[in-house]
């Protein structure tokens, strides 16, 4: 199983992973597959409630603000979310390649680089939610009028807590895995065990969080 | 069990196992057992496979004394049993049950069944069970995520019974909890504090179920012993992993769905909530924009592969076991694969069935028509088979046997009955009906039971080391197949006549007072059938004990891995190495041999599988 | 035990590295232009219509680039063995039934409640006056705090 397998063997003849991988990293796909539903399954019902509403508010007009610039800046603070959750995905894959050649000092670093990335994101996110709570919006309270002028419904504000809450606490739990790792990795216990598997399982994770918010941000921002 | 512990091989035979894990996954095999790491918090398969048994043994109990309870107000509605009060309390006052309490016996009598049975029973047992012994493997690939799957399972467990204790009692919006029923708090004594707990039980549930999940499909993919290809593994194995698939893709949308009720719930949401009418407080609801049916396409994502998840492991077991009794091999191995392969796809295509009349789209509907009554053909091919395996097979009835093919004869009975409520026209007749409750019943939930059955008699011998009592258990049989017949055949007449569910009481029912008699002769014999239940109940736990011993590894003469273990196998599963495996497990009567265990190397003359 | 064939050599690392750079810079176009396009819809002031779908359909493509690039790349996805990736990608296809599903469901459930139902239809395409418009204290503010009837 765990010895490198020629081309030409025949993957599925049992006695060895038909995936030439451990079972920890099949779990973790396919634990993140399962995720994916999870997520899926709060866009779709997102998109199912937009679909059987008339009007919807205008994203630009409700995301317009800036820290200290005030409004009127759509799209301009969600694409600094989105660069430094793909900056910290960088990071981490980074630390990830780091690991593949067992280069400890660089895994650190990256993975320094990646948690301080996580929490930039988590801190956008909370200043976020505080500016849009002190607009009037909160789960069922929507102070923004549909994008045609008519009165909406409160689901706009219902998903976009719900669907981005969600979605920080994974960031969350991200950055917890991360710290894990990271104090596993000064501690010297994969250089001890020898391989830094556990970090490409934790940056999977890590990868999966930004994905997930590749699809968050183009439904709840751009479309 | 005492014997168990003096028979145990320590556990340290296992050092030698086939590294499937990662270097800290070692340490795990060295630790002194004691009681608690042996019994409570075990990370043996086995052990975990027979906490989830016995659990599910006395979910079974529970939700099948409910199903006495409002069979007794069904059968007797004018009547009253003053016992019941002295048990029951103001749930049943004056001896009678009341209204509330009938929805709340309803609604947990599907929930503990359907989940706690017939899931975490059914394909938590004999998943962990039979994963590692039939691939060929020490343990699961994460022993510490299977201890802790049924962990989950126990705390959802104690959350359920303690709704059980509330104030206002249990949950009572049916089993699949639609909104508004449970989104409002204040639409039954139901939807509070009961409706709360079995969101919880069920998330908790849902996480178990989601780890157990993980770990058979990873085990089964990946820790297979040297020759058992995926052509190679009995078909229990196939069933299984489907059934992992299902659960895995199809519980977290579950999950989903009642992360947003509980916002609807708690949160001053409208995910599911519209301006509705409340009679009760005469006005409209401040909510707006929600839709009702949006839940129920959540729910029924999960609900249509949920039976699915609890119908392929006792097809899987059925397969298996029909080919050892019949002494014959399984008839189409791999168009038994293909079929479970195909109902997997189709479990995730054809949820809306469940919602013909909800005022789903019919254009939509008519395609969910189609996609259904496509699941016809691989079950098809499955019964065909069934039944060409049983052809001229030199057949032994053994207990295991019979239920077998009481689950063959099931799951047609129930299954022709599934063709007439896929029409989405003639399901505007029969939804909400008995006939509906008599389709499902048969054909998942008692079908499935037989299932179960099937597999604890088969496997007792290699979980206990001692045989289940065979008097008691074809007794067992025939009182369950004929009960069971008894009970949900007349049930279709009901439902053609239009009887609907959920009612508890039909005797002021002009239209439906005539079947009174019919259903006091369904009570009764629901009361016999409970009964002879907890006969097998008395057996099992008496043979754990008491039982006949078994003294061959191999009582049934069977081809798979399991009988080449030990007779009570240790924690490691094989003492040495683990067998190679040289063929399929299904060569029975072949070359004049009465069977050829998978672990024979292929003779020079032979065809190989 | 270790199956990941360790990658020692400097020169595979800087190969290695340089495609991850050669990624983030690929998935930044692709958000660059995302934004552009839909930084472009709102000043534009695009009405509901083909082009605005057309537009709304590029970003998903753009979106599912971004995704592909992420699972390919930084997940490494493409370096495992056709297996793996088949086991993943296969059953993520059962979203294509899934969202279609969905989504038909969501504008039939509009249509029928916009016939059927007065009440909402005049409801929801009532315009909000635009002094109620956005502040805090008017009563055009939705709110669904819970109702007292649901204790």
């Amino acid at each position: 199983m765990a010895q490198t397998v020629p081309m030409a063997q025949k993957w599925w003849s049992g006695g060895k992973s038909p995936f030439n991988t451990e079972y920890g990293k099949l779990m973790r796909w396919y634990f993140l597959m399962s995720d994916a539903f999870t997520f899926g399954a709060f866009l779709i019902s997102y998109g199912t409630i937009r679909y059987s509403s008339n009007g919807w508010p205008d994203p630009n007009e409700v995301f317009q603000s800036f820290p200290g610039l005030g409004s009127g800046f759509p799209l301009l603070f969600v694409s600094l979310m989105t660069f430094i959750l793909i900056m910290s995905s960088v990071t981490m894959v980074l630390a990830v390649h780091a690991g593949h050649s067992n280069d400890k000092k660089t895994v650190i670093k990256m993975l320094v680089w990646t948690i301080i990335g996580g929490f930039a994101f988590l801190g956008c996110q909370a200043w976020e939610w505080s500016h849009l709570h002190h607009e009037g919006a909160w789960w069922g309270m929507n102070p923004f009028s549909n994008a045609d002028g008519t009165q909406s419904t409160t689901n706009f504000t219902n998903f976009f807590f719900t669907i981005t809450g969600f979605h920080g606490f994974h960031v969350f739990s991200g950055v917890v895995i991360n710290i894990i790792m990271l104090i596993m990795t000064l501690n010297g216990v994969f250089e001890r065990r020898g391989h830094y598997l556990m970090i490409e399982k934790a940056g999977l994770y890590w990868h999966f969080v930004d994905l997930v918010w590749v699809f968050v941000f183009t439904c709840f921002y751009l479309l | 069990m005492s014997n168990e512990a003096i028979l145990q091989k320590p556990a340290d035979a296992v050092v030698t196992h086939g590294d499937h894990r990662e270097g800290n996954g070692h340490s795990e095999h060295h630790h002194k057992e004691t009681f608690i790491s042996k019994y409570v918090f075990s990370m043996d398969h086995k052990m975990i496979a027979k906490q989830f048994l016995i659990t599910g043994i006395i979910w079974a109990i529970i939700g099948g004394l409910f199903s006495v309870l409002f069979r007794l107000q069904l059968g007797y509605p004018n009547d009253s049993f003053p016992i019941l009060e002295t048990l029951l309390g103001k749930w049943a006052k004056g001896g009678k049950i009341q209204p509330e309490f009938y929805y709340a016996l309803v609604t947990m009598h599907g929930t503990v069944l359907v989940f706690f049975v017939l899931t975490a029973g059914l394909s938590g047992t004999f998943a962990n069970f039979l994963i590692p012994l039939q691939i060929g493997a020490r343990d699961m690939a994460s022993p510490f995520m299977n201890m802790l799957s049924y962990w989950f399972f126990w705390a959802a467990s104690v959350v359920m019974i303690s709704s059980l204790f509330v104030e206002t009692g249990p949950a009572s919006g049916g089993w699949t909890s639609y909104p508004p029923l449970s989104a409002l708090g204040g639409a039954s004594e139901g939807s509070k504090t009961g409706m709360d707990l079995w969101l919880i039980s069920m998330a908790l549930f849902v996480v178990s179920s989601l780890l157990g999940g993980l770990n058979y499909i990873s085990t089964i993919l990946n820790m297979r012993t040297k020759g058992m290809s995926m052509t190679r593994v009995p078909l229990t194995i196939w069933a299984l992993f489907f059934t992992a698939v299902l659960g895995v893709l199809s519980f977290p949308v579950l999950l989903s769905g009642f992360i947003l009720l509980l916002f609807d719930r708690h949160g001053g949401t409208s995910f599911y909530l519209s301006d509705i009418y409340l009679a009760s407080t005469q006005q409209a609801l401040p909510n707006e924009g929600g839709s009702a049916i949006l839940y129920q396409h959540l729910f029924w994502f999960l609900g249509h592969p949920e039976v699915y998840i609890i119908l392929l492991p006792a097809m899987g077991m059925v397969s298996e076991i029909m080919s050892v009794n019949s002494r014959k091999p399984i008839f189409g191995y791999m168009a038994m694969i293909g079929s479970l392969f195909a109902i997997t796809i189709l479990a995730f295509l054809v949820w809306a069935h469940h919602m013909f009349v909800s005022g789903l789209n019919p254009f939509l509907g008519s395609v969910f028509v189609l996609l259904t009554l496509l699941i016809a053909v691989p079950s098809a091919i499955k019964v065909f088979n069934w039944l060409t395996t049983l052809w001229r097979g030199n057949i032994r009835f053994t207990p295991a046997m019979l239920f077998s093919i009481g689950f063959v004869s099931l799951f047609i009975s129930g299954g022709l009955t599934g063709i007439f409520l896929g029409n989405s026209t003639l399901d505007i007749h029969l939804h909400d009906t008995y006939f509906v409750v008599a389709h499902f019943h048969i054909v998942m939930g008692v079908a499935s039971f037989f299932g179960l059955f099937a597999g604890v008699y088969h496997w007792f011998p290699k979980m206990y080391g001692r045989y289940l009592n065979n008097t008691m258990a074809y007794l067992h049989f025939w009182v369950t197949l004929i009960g069971a017949y008894l009970i949900f055949w007349p049930m279709h007449y009901e439902g053609l006549a239009g009887m609907p569910r959920r009612y508890m009481d039909f005797s002021q029912w002009v239209s439906f007072n005539q079947f009174g008699d019919l259903n006091r002769f369904i009570s009764i014999v629901s009361i016999i059938v409970f009964a002879v239940q907890l006969l097998f109940v008395f057996n099992f736990f008496y043979s754990i004990f008491k039982g006949r011993r078994v003294t061959t590894s191999n009582p049934w003469d069977s081809n798979t891995l399991e009988w080449t273990t030990p007779i009570r196998p240790g924690h490691g599963n094989w003492p040495g190495e683990i067998p190679e495996v040289h063929r399929w497990p299904y060569d029975y009567g072949k070359d004049g041999r009465e069977f050829i265990p998978q672990t024979e190397p292929v003779g020079a003359q032979e065809t190989a599988h | 035990m270790e199956q990941h064939p360790t990658h020692t050599h400097t020169e595979h690392q800087d190969t290695g590295t340089k495609e991850i750079w050669r990624t983030f810079w690929i998935l930044l176009g692709l958000t660059i232009v995302e934004l552009a396009i839909g930084f472009y819809m709102y000043k534009a002031g695009l009405q509901p219509g083909f082009f605005k779908n057309f537009l709304k359909g590029l970003i998903v493509v753009l979106m599912l680039m971004k995704a592909f690039y992420i699972v390919a790349y930084f997940m490494h996805l493409k370096a495992e063995i056709n297996n793996l990736i088949m086991t993943i990608v296969v059953p993520l296809l059962l979203f294509v039934w899934f969202i279609i599903a969905f989504l038909m469901e969501g504008s039939s459930y509009n249509s029928l409640r916009n016939s059927l139902d007065r009440n909402h239809n005049e409801k929801s395409t009532a315009p909000v006056s635009p002094e109620m418009k956005g502040s805090k204290e008017t009563p055009s503010k939705v709110t669904n705090e819970k109702p007292a009837h649901t204790e």
